[in-house]
């Protein structure tokens, strides 16, 4: 913008004779003879004062503009890395007839020329800063080319992915576990036929990846050539306790083998199922849930016991509660007449049948999650064994039609997914996590690199959900 | 998501004015700055300031790190203590997520109150409401000889103490409230659960006094 400089000696000259014999009269009716000399003196005299005036009345004016832009409401919104960004800045024109903005040089943001008092401020910042902008001006009307200036503040976040560390965890440590782990259970198709598959995977959290800590999660998965069993573990080591790695790793493989040899040898389990099937009441029910307490609560138990006897012959001086672990545990069979499913379930996460098309939704228990810290419960409980009503109320068996997916998850994916318990129960939510899941990993028959698939699903981001997350999907 | 709301109450009265209010304005802008550098905090901390001198005003409503804006801090006028605490329990009410069956509510909120002299307003009047909200970690600061100690201890236990107003002294202050900012979003975030006194957060450095 150009300034224009008011040609002021052409007017003073054109005034000058006519202001002069003004002068020149006004002396003499003061009694002052009138010489060219004289009346030039106080011409001279008279635009020294008014020259000193001016400049003052100038210089206040502007003052007062400085104090006004310095007032201005001149905010940025704050931009991040990466996004694109736009901002406009408008000074009043009456104010200033010149100004621009300085200071965003190697940011990858630009500022643009300005246009009837407005600029913007737009592209993609390359690194996250606080950067200190210049606003340089001219005020309107200052004959001066002085320029004066305020800052302005532009804060560039970053991406919180970039914050987040990944340290890998050192592999001296006492009960080392890769940082991540998956799995896939192949069951064939029997002549053309599809059977269902088992995958799982397991990932260290960002907030242990950060610190470098370990995974605490653990899962089991497997499944019986010879009498069609699957058998589904999944633990959460709790992040406050020493050695819950080795807990959850415990925990996951006791249970998983104790259910496997149980079933091998159990023929008789699959007639009470059979005929509680044929004849569903509390007669035949109760052969089974003895059956069930039996097996699947017996590996429960066996679990925690084995994670104390483990402690005791390696660790004296800690507790059981250094290994304190979730578990989630399910087994499952086909039968000509349907699927059976039993579980155990302590500890928060979460695990349930659902079929996609039929929409239908069984959550297998309840999440001993809480509000505060210290209210989940863990496998290494003794009270969790404390008297058999106890350990029904965490047993759970049905006999179910087919189903898209038997789920067992740790909270790192189900508190991220669901947020609430209450969200549990709703087909909405399992809705969205099976879309989910299925735009990633391609859950077909027997693809087996749907366990790297299921893998990388695990590096969702959810803001403040960075806990190890782990997932086994039979399907 | 659970939020960790922090709310700063901040002493702007004619007292503040000149080395202290500006060394407040530097020590919110680098408190803001080193958050947003902490993983943990950007996602997690939300931040309030609650300025207070003739009349307590909410000068930045609760504003996640990442689109917040440094506010405008004016030192003049008397020391409205009790109508700040009045104020804050407002602006909780209204801003703080509850638990339902459905959202998971926000954390308990944080609290760093900063003075450098006595209320001179009643303080029992805002203090009465204040007491009634839940609250996580307050942490009141007496800037300075002027302040006093036991009136900040009505308020609550975790009381510290400033030798001086230099700029310094309130830079190392927001320091430490900074990375007690960032331990307790740790925390919290690790399933810890709220953060309930002062040996939760990080030793203070050696201008900021524990009064016990």
């Amino acid at each position: 913008m150009n300034r224009r400089i008011p040609p002021r000696n052409r007017i003073i000259v054109k005034t000058v004779d006519t202001y002069a014999l003004r002068v020149a009269a006004f002396l003499k009716s003061k009694g002052i003879e009138p010489t060219t000399e004289a009346v030039d003196k106080f011409i001279n005299w008279r635009l020294s004062q008014d020259w000193t005036q001016y400049n003052q009345s100038a210089m206040d004016r502007i003052q007062v503009v400085k104090t006004q832009i310095d007032a201005l409401p001149l905010s940025l919104p704050n931009a991040k890395k990466g996004v694109a960004y736009t901002a406009s800045i408008s000074i009043p024109t009456d104010l200033v007839d010149w100004y621009r903005i300085v200071g965003l040089e190697g940011s990858g943001m630009k500022i643009s020329e300005v246009t009837d008092g407005s600029c913007e401020i737009s592209g993609s910042p390359e690194i996250a800063n606080d950067y200190t902008l210049l606003l340089e001006y001219h005020v309107a009307g200052d004959e001066s080319a002085d320029f004066y200036t305020r800052e302005l503040h532009l804060a560039v976040n970053p991406d919180p992915r970039d914050l987040w560390k990944n340290i890998p965890t050192d592999p001296a440590i006492d009960y080392f576990k890769t940082d991540e782990d998956c799995d896939y259970v192949k069951v064939e198709a029997n002549d053309g036929t599809p059977r269902k598959d088992i995958v799982a995977a397991s990932k260290r959290g960002r907030s242990h990846a950060h610190e470098g800590r370990p995974r605490d999660d653990d899962f089991k998965i497997c499944h019986n050539v010879d009498n069609g069993w699957y058998v589904l573990a999944v633990a959460d080591g709790a992040g406050s306790a020493r050695y819950s790695r080795q807990g959850s790793k415990i925990a996951v493989e006791t249970a998983s083998k104790f259910c496997t040899d149980a079933l091998a040898s159990q023929g008789e389990f699959e007639n009470v199922i059979t005929a509680y099937h044929a004849q569903p009441d509390d007669t035949t029910r109760k052969p089974v849930a003895d059956m069930i307490y039996r097996i699947v609560g017996t590996a429960a138990f066996r679990a925690n016991r084995a994670i104390r006897d483990f402690q005791e012959q390696n660790n004296k001086d800690c507790t059981p509660k250094d290994f304190s672990t979730t578990l989630l545990l399910a087994i499952c069979k086909k039968f000509d007449f349907g699927w059976f499913v039993a579980s155990f379930w302590v500890g928060d996460g979460a695990m349930a049948i659902y079929n996609a098309d039929t929409q239908y939704l069984k959550v297998l228990g309840e999440p001993d999650g809480g509000e505060y810290a210290g209210q989940t419960r863990f496998l290494t409980m003794d009270s969790i064994f404390a008297n058999p009503t106890d350990i029904m109320k965490r047993l759970r068996f049905s006999i179910e039609d087919d189903f898209s997916a038997l789920m067992l998850m740790s909270d790192g994916v189900s508190d991220a997914k669901f947020e609430t318990d209450a969200n549990l129960n709703r087909i909405e939510k399992w809705n969205e996590l099976w879309a989910d899941i299925n735009s990633s990993v391609n859950l077909i028959d027997d693809n087996e690199n749907s366990k790297e698939e299921l893998l990388n699903w695990l590096d969702f981001w959810s803001p403040g959900n960075h806990d190890d997350r782990t997932i086994a999907i039979l399907y | 998501m659970r939020r960790l709301p922090v709310y700063l109450l901040l002493d702007t009265s004619g007292s503040m004015y000149g080395e202290p209010i500006e060394s407040v304005k530097n020590g919110v802008q680098n408190l803001v700055a080193s958050l947003r550098s902490d993983p943990y905090a950007l996602e997690t901390a939300y931040l309030s300031v609650i300025s207070f001198d003739s009349d307590a005003k909410q000068l930045t409503p609760l504003t996640e790190l990442s689109a917040f804006q440094q506010p405008t801090l004016n030192a003049s006028g008397c020391t409205s203590l009790g109508g700040a605490l009045k104020l804050l329990a407002e602006c909780a009410d209204r801003e703080i997520t509850k638990t339902t069956a459905e959202v998971k509510g926000d954390w308990k909120p944080l609290v760093f109150i900063m003075t450098d002299g006595e209320p001179t307003d009643d303080l029992n009047k805002g203090l009465e409401e204040f007491n009634k909200r839940k609250w996580g970690i307050v942490v009141a600061c007496a800037a300075g000889q002027a302040a006093n100690t036991d009136t900040l201890k009505k308020i609550t236990e975790c009381v510290v103490q400033l030798d001086t107003t230099d700029s310094a002294t309130i830079k190392s202050f927001f320091k430490w409230v900074s990375s007690s900012i960032s331990t307790s979003s740790m925390k919290v975030e690790d399933g810890f659960g709220d953060v309930k006194g002062l040996s939760e957060l990080p030793p203070p450095p050696p201008e900021v006094n524990i009064v016990v």
